[in-house]
This record gives C-alpha cells, structure tokens and sequence, in this order.
C-alpha cells in the first residue's frame, strides 16, 4: 500500500512538473517583482490554458490525496 | 478608508478577484504546513522547539514562512523562482541573446518568463537535494538529537526531493494564476504572505520574553518605521517632459506636457536581497566543507556570520548600496530612455534631446539614487541594532524591520494600487486620496 502510494507521489510529481512548465509563463520575471514595474493583464486565456488548467488541477488533487495518505499511513 | 473597502467587495469582478486571491492564499498555506512524506512530524516539532533559526537559512526561512524549517510540501517557497529570476536578469547584461531576446517586446519577454521558469524546476531540484542530504546529515537543525527522516534509505530521500520540486513549481502556478486572475503581483504576494505570517508568532515571542512594555514599544517603533518607509518608497523626482505638436493627416497629436517619474528607491529591495545572499553564500560553504575549525571558517562564523559584528554590518551596508547602483544602471537603461523620447517628439525643457538628455537623466538618476541606497541600507541594518530583543540569527526575521518590511510594504502599496486602478474603473473614491 505504502509502495504504491510512494509510486503514485513519483508520478504525479513529475506529471505535475512538466504540466506546470506547459504553461503560459506570467508574471514577467523580476522587474515586476517586488513593485515597481507596469502591468499588463491582457488578453484572456485560450483554450488550451483552460484545459491545461483543468489537467493541473486534476493531477494536483491525486498528489495532494498521496502525500496525505502517506503521512497518514507513517503515523500508524 | 471603510466605504471603499465596502466598494472594493461590492463590485462583483473586483470581488471575485480579491476572493480567487484569498482562496489560492490559503491553498498554499494548508501546503506549507503539510509534511513531506518520510518525514517524522513530531520530531521535526521537537526539533524546531528548541532550534533558533541560526545562521544560513536565515533569508530562506523568511522566504518560505517557516515552512522550509517544517519540511513541508511546500518548504522551498518562492525562493528557486527568485534565484532563478535574478540570474537570468543578470545574464541579460552578459549574454547577446538574452538582450536581444529583451528588447523584442512582449514575445521576447514571454520567452525569458519561460527560460526562467525551466531554471525555477532546475534551482528546486538542487536545493531540494542540499536540504534533504543536510537534513538526513543532522545539519539542519544544528544538533538536534531527533531524526528528522527517520527511514533515511535512498528511496524515502528521493522521494522527499521529487514530492519538494513539484511543489515548488505548483507554488510557480499558484503564483503565475493569481498574477493572472487575482489582483496584484502573484509572486510577490506570495511572499508577502510568508512574511505576514510570522509576525504574530514573533510577536508573541517578543510578548512573552520581554513583556508588555517592550511589546508596545516595538509596536509603535515598527509603525513609525513602516510609515517612514512608506514616505520614501512613494517619493520621486517628476522631471518634465514636454511633447512637439504634430499634425499626421487631419489629426493633430502630442502637444502634451507630462513628466518622467524617478523614484527616490528605483530598486525596490532587490539589492538587499542580493547582499543577503551573498553574504550567506560563504557560511554556506564553510558548513558545507564540514564543520572543522579551520582558520578561515573560523574568520567567517566571526566577521560574516555573527550578526551583531561591526564588521558584518558595514559590509552588508556597502553591499546594499553597490547593489542599488549596479541594479538600477542594468534595469534603467538612460540611453533606451533619451532615444524613446526623441522618437515621439519629447524633450526635457532647456536640454537638448539625444545624448545630452540621457547624460541629464544619468546625472539626476545618480544623485537621487545615494539617499535611496543610503536609506535601503539603514533600514535592512537597523534589526540588527536590535538583537538583544529578537535572539540573534533572528534579525531578518524580524517583521518590524528590515527586508521584511520593505517587501511588505513594496508589495502592499502595489497590491492596493492596483485594486485601486480597477476601482476608478466604477467610482473614484479609493483608497489612497
């Protein structure tokens, strides 16, 4: 059980990484940072980014529900 | 003050905003208190209890809320994307293609943010490591007795890793949607709550050692700080910048007379940043190497490490101001600036347009960036003035003070202005008059 939970973690973790490296990146890296710097929040999200956003959500929740049950399992 | 706050919630888009905000806020802060798997929560307790963050991680610890020192999930925090984001701002100046990729606009830009963020997984990957490999050593928490990984195989260990790089670049995501459908700088609101969030337990640290008194006090000197920083953070120099008329077809355009902001602090804290790292970059070293007693390592514990040490304080203060000059000549660039205006028919009044307006605007920059660097460098110090107070080692964590407050403060005022620009979209009463 442990086993396949430890697997499961592996896997949605790295699923997880390269889902989040698809997207768009936003936020325009440092000058932004920190104030100073203009915004520019045009342009909505495509149809992809929605997607992608639903898959990311999707594969979070089953690395969230590994993590917990291992901490789960390791108290008892 | 209060009606627009009842304003802000009363505007539904701007309500939904400021609501996605609140939500994924507490998303990562349910995973900055959830352990890692293989890692023994009540040991890391016990171990935490009676560990005074000390020394290297001082900078990280703050980054990541505490989290770091609970191994949690989310134990890296924002720190890899910062690191990652400073170094590629750095290699701009370095590489061709990176300044080449700058000044295309939007598409080169989208390409740096994701030259940025493959650097981000990168950095996780590497720290995650050190901190797993420290913690299974037992150097994390200086002698703790405890176990902190109790089933310390090579398996467990990669796991840990793994699970702690996913959950930095979820906390990119997380970052990257509030930047996008909430309100604010996603990352540095990120930050902001980190840092937020110690205040009331170093509050009630301060509280329970020191008393009622001193609490008041260092309540109403963190207010009269955070004003006065708020006082420099908002002052600028407004140079006048007049536009040429012009007629293009039927149309007549320019004609305008605006100014040219500079803001007294045209850094943000970014140098202070800078200065912390490389200031705990050698301690870093030296316990890597291993904890013998070697004459330099020795050199360092007393002169960089010891916060309290004359020594420290003034090299950390030059550092901060080489920093702001160095980081404002790469970010400003006058040139770009004198060119731009020359294009759409500007000029600064009584100064020609071209290289004598760039070497007016390099003058002016020059002098009003020595009260901004002197005064970052006073404010980052000034904790360190106060260390019978907090325990040493805690000084930058010290909300009342230092980099916490110029973050805090920097990405508070962002924040409202910005809900404040959606606000004058239905009424005008905001929240700064």
């Amino acid at each position: 059980m442990i086993l396949a939970m430890q697997i499961g973690a592996i896997v949605t973790s790295l699923i997880l990484v390269v889902l989040v490296l698809l997207h768009r990146g936003r936020g325009g890296g440092l000058s932004s940072l920190f104030g100073g710097g203009m915004q520019s929040s045009l342009s909505g999200s495509s149809v992809v980014e929605k997607n992608l956003d639903r898959i990311t959500l999707f594969f979070g929740a089953i690395w969230l529900i590994c993590i917990i049950g291992l901490g789960l399992l390791a108290k008892v | 003050m209060l009606s627009a706050f009842r304003s802000a919630l009363a505007t539904p888009d701007l309500r939904r905003k400021i609501l996605f905000t609140l939500g994924i806020v507490i998303a990562y802060r349910i995973g900055a208190t959830l352990p890692s798997p293989g890692v023994s929560y009540p040991n890391v307790q016990k171990c935490v209890a009676d560990f005074e963050n000390q020394g290297v991680y001082q900078l990280l610890s703050l980054f990541s809320g505490g989290a770091l020192l609970k191994l949690s999930v989310f134990a890296l925090g924002i720190m890899p994307y910062i690191t990652a984001s400073i170094i590629i701002q750095l290699l701009t100046v370095v590489i061709p293609r990176f300044e080449q990729l700058k000044k295309e606009g939007q598409s080169g830009q989208n390409k740096l943010t994701q030259y940025t963020r493959y650097l981000t997984v990168a950095l996780a990957i590497l720290q995650a490591t050190g901190i797993v490999a420290m913690a299974d050593r037992g150097q994390l928490f200086g002698n703790c007795a405890e176990k902190v990984i109790p089933d310390s195989t090579v398996w467990t260990l990669a796991i840990v890793v793994i699970v702690m790089t996913a959950g930095t670049s979820l906390i990119m995501w997380l970052g990257e949607l509030i930047t996008e459908r909430g309100i604010g700088n996603g990352m540095s609101l990120l930050i902001f709550v980190n840092i937020a969030a110690r205040i009331p337990a170093e509050g009630g640290n301060i509280l329970s050692s020191h008393g009622g008194v001193v609490f008041g006090v260092i309540c109403v000197v963190g207010l009269v700080i955070i004003a006065s920083v708020i006082f420099v953070e908002q002052g600028q120099r407004r140079i006048p910048v007049q536009y040429a008329k012009r007629m293009i077809g039927r149309r007549m355009y320019g004609g305008t007379s605006t100014y040219l902001p500079l803001k007294v602090n045209q850094a943000g804290v970014i140098p202070v940043i800078f200065a912390s790292s490389l200031l705990y970059l050698p301690d870093l070293i030296s316990r890597l190497v291993g904890n013998g007693s070697a004459g330099w390592q020795r050199f360092i514990a007393t002169y960089l490490v010891d916060q309290g040490n004359p020594v420290h304080i003034l090299a950390y203060f030059a550092l901060i101001i080489f920093f702001t000059y160095f980081y404002i000549t790469i970010t400003f660039n006058v040139n770009e600036r004198a060119d731009e205006m020359k294009k759409f028919g500007g000029f600064i009044p009584g100064i020609r347009p071209g290289r004598p307006t760039s070497e007016y605007l390099s003058h002016v920059l020059s002098r009003i960036t020595l009260p901004g660097s002197i005064y970052l460098g006073i404010v980052a110090i000034l904790p360190n003035f106060f260390l019978s107070l907090t325990g040493s080692g805690q000084n930058q964590n010290f909300p009342f003070g230092g980099t916490a407050v110029l973050i805090m403060v920097g990405v508070g005022l962002d924040t409202v202005k910005q809900i404040e620009s959606q606000l004058m979209q239905r009424n005008y009463e905001g929240f700064l008059r």
